[in-house]
């Protein structure tokens, strides 16, 4: 950029200084040979026609006093200035002002050119006719002040010619400027739109025509620059959109044909374990039968038993486990069958020192959604309550019902099913009770909880059109209530009846 | 002395439930598949018949269908542990033992029995269906 600047800024200067240097030694000279001349014509031409009426009024004098006349002459035409030398000669005798300044030797022979010699004095001779005889009239004219003139005139030439040139280059260097200045910021609006800011409009107010219609040139291409990136842009946007489409159907149906393939799975290993449990059972209760009641072997057959019996609980969660992740499609159900599988898992996965309760009226608790939602919403809630309960033990108790408006301010009047986790774990403090729904917000330690379970049950809660409160006392316990919004049609048979 | 047919395609399981029966004074004979506990149908004609659900060849749907079909008077009971395998597995709900027994109700059944189940309530399933 800044060699753009110099190099055409020096190069319009020098171009100037060039033909500066060539034709102003030209002008001057040619102006001084024309002022010279005119100086000259302006002295010679009257001194010719004085000379020659001198040259008349020397013929016309009377003979016998012609010597003396001449002589008169001659020293007037002397004193009348401007003539420094006169004199007339016939070849043997010659007359001579005494009062000419240049001495007859110095004299030279006829001259009739301006200045062609050194001694100032311009010559003219005119031949005079005496009676039979020719005489020489010869003239001489001081030079000095024509010749000063010339000389002074020929200064103020070179004056004018040195001025013009300095004019001329200042011109030529604000001119480069002028024309410099917007190529510079054309090539610097170039430069941005190359390195990427293609979004700033080249504006460029220049009085020099080429200059605007080379910032239009530029400014329509910097236009379609913008609209081709920004086609490609979307393009591209487009692309990865709809890769990533791909990608999430692609992974949903991977989980999906996973889910299934487990859910067929799990469903053949129940299947077969079922079988295989059904003589274990009854053998062992037949053996129990036929046993003391009291005996060794009565106590290890009741072990059995017991122990027939939780693999019938496992088996029994397996099979629901598969049949949630079965069901997507949103359908109004029953949530007390849902919960009580939920509560099945949890009483299988508590320890003794905590009790489980669960306390549910049928009616009105028919919702709409997607069952194994609400399933993983009963397991959080009742994740988070056991861990609350676990050092100390206590009661883990659910209630699910039918309610129409409830009296809580932040729930809308209307039907709802509430379901009611509570516990009697350590509380949370008003500052936990803030965060809680918040995504990883967790009270655990490192590698212990995500911090998902509360947001993941607000998530579902809230898709399903329902609220969830949080009701705490530090010490005592705490009770999530949720609210679905009752389905007013009649129980789905499927998921409902069955259960 | 009331007479049970028994018809399950695990011979275990069948023997299970004939000795739990066996002891309580019951009548009871084993099939080990659909067809084989038609014809002991036929020859025995037992009071109760325990059919599981889910055989291979005849379902125990089908066979509760014929059973009830033939002999309109016989008491029947459901029993399933579940699973995948079957005419019914294509439902997205084939695999809860529920279903299964949903429609062994339909069929006919009039008890229904979660496998594996407690010898009490197979003999409280059984007595309530006789008479006296
Ligand atoms: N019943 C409860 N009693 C006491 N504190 C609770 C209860 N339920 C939730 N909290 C507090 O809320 C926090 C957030 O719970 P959330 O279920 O969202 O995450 P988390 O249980 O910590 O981790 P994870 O995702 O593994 O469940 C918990 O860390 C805990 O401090
Ligand atoms: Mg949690």
């Amino acid at each position: 950029m800044e060699r753009l600047t110099n190099s055409l800024r020096v190069r319009l200067t020098s171009v100037v200084l060039v033909i500066h240097a060539a034709l102003v030694p030209l002008l001057y000279l040619g102006v001084s040979a024309i002022v010279e001349d005119g100086y000259a014509e302006l002295f010679v031409n009257p001194l010719r026609s004085n000379s020659r009426l001198i040259a008349d009024e020397l013929e016309a004098a009377d003979a016998q006093e012609f010597p003396r006349y001449a002589g008169a002459l001659l020293d007037s035409v002397v004193l009348s200035g401007q003539v420094v030398f006169a004199e007339i000669t016939d070849g043997a005798q010659t007359l001579h002002s005494s009062l000419s300044s240049v001495s007859p030797g110095r004299a030279r022979g006829d001259d009739f050119e301006f200045a062609d010699h050194g001694d100032q004095v311009y010559y003219i001779s005119h031949r005079v006719k005496r009676g039979t005889r020719w005489v020489v009239l010869r003239l001489g004219f001081d030079e000095g002040p024509t010749l000063e003139r010339i000389a002074a005139a020929k200064r103020r030439v070179l004056a004018a010619v040195l001025a013009f040139t300095a004019a001329s280059i200042a011109v030529a260097i604000w001119l480069s400027a002028v024309i410099a200045r917007p190529m510079v910021r054309l090539q610097e609006a170039a430069k941005r739109v190359a390195g990427g800011d293609v979004h700033t409009e080249l504006q460029m107010h220049s009085s020099i025509r080429e200059v605007r219609e080379l910032n239009h040139h530029l400014e329509r291409m910097r236009q379609e620059l913008v609209g081709t990136n920004d086609r490609l842009e979307s393009e591209i946007r487009g692309r990865e959109a709809s890769e990533q489409k791909r990608l999430d159907l692609e992974r949903r149906l991977l989980h999906r044909e996973r889910i299934a393939s487990i859910g067929t799975l799990a469903g053949g290993v129940a299947h077969e374990f079922n079988n295989i449990l059904t003589p274990i059972l009854l053998y062992s209760q037949i053996a129990l039968d036929d046993t003391a009641p009291d005996g060794a072997l009565a106590r290890d057959l009741t072990r059995i038993v017991a122990a027939a019996h939780r693999a019938r609980s496992l088996v029994n969660r397996i099979l629901t486990f598969s049949r949630e992740m079965h069901s997507q499609e949103p359908a109004v159900f029953s949530l007390r069958p849902t919960v009580e599988e939920a509560l099945a898992l949890m009483r299988a996965i508590v320890p003794a020192n905590i009790e489980v309760d669960f306390d549910a009226s049928e009616d009105g608790t028919a919702v709409q959604g997607d069952p194994s939602l609400v399933h993983q919403v009963v397991i959080n809630l009742c994740t988070n309550a056991y861990q609350a309960m676990r050092r100390t033990g206590g009661r883990l108790s659910v209630k699910l019902r039918g309610i129409d408006n409830p009296g809580d301010g932040q729930i809308n009047p209307g039907s709802y099913a509430l379901l009611e986790v509570g516990d009697t774990g350590h509380g949370m403090e008003q500052a936990v009770i803030l965060h809680i729904f918040e995504p990883f917000f967790t009270t655990r330690d490192v590698g212990e909880g995500t911090g998902l379970g509360l947001s993941v049950v607000h998530g579902i809660v809230t898709s399903m059109g329902g609220s969830i409160t949080v009701e705490s006392a530090v010490g005592q316990g705490t009770t999530f209530r949720v609210y679905l919004p009752a389905a007013a049609a009649q129980v789905c048979e499927r998921s409902g009846a069955l259960g | 002395m009331a007479s049970i047919l028994v018809v399950d395609d695990e011979p275990e399981v069948g023997e299970a439930i004939r000795r739990v029966l066996a002891r309580a004074g019951f009548l009871v004979a084993v099939a080990n598949s659909a067809e084989d506990g038609l014809r002991r149908m036929d020859e025995q004609r037992p009071d109760i018949v325990i059919t599981d659900v889910i055989m291979p060849k005849v379902h125990g749907l089908e066979l509760i269908t014929m059973l009830l079909s033939r002999h309109p008077r016989v008491r029947i009971i459901a029993i399933s542990g579940g699973g995948s395998f079957g005419p019914l597995a294509y439902k997205p709900d084939a695999i809860s033992t529920h279903a299964y027994l949903a429609a062994a109700r339909e069929a006919g059944a009039q008890e229904l029995l979660t496998k594996p189940f407690d010898m009490s309530d197979l003999l409280a399933a059984v007595r309530k269906l006789l008479p006296n």
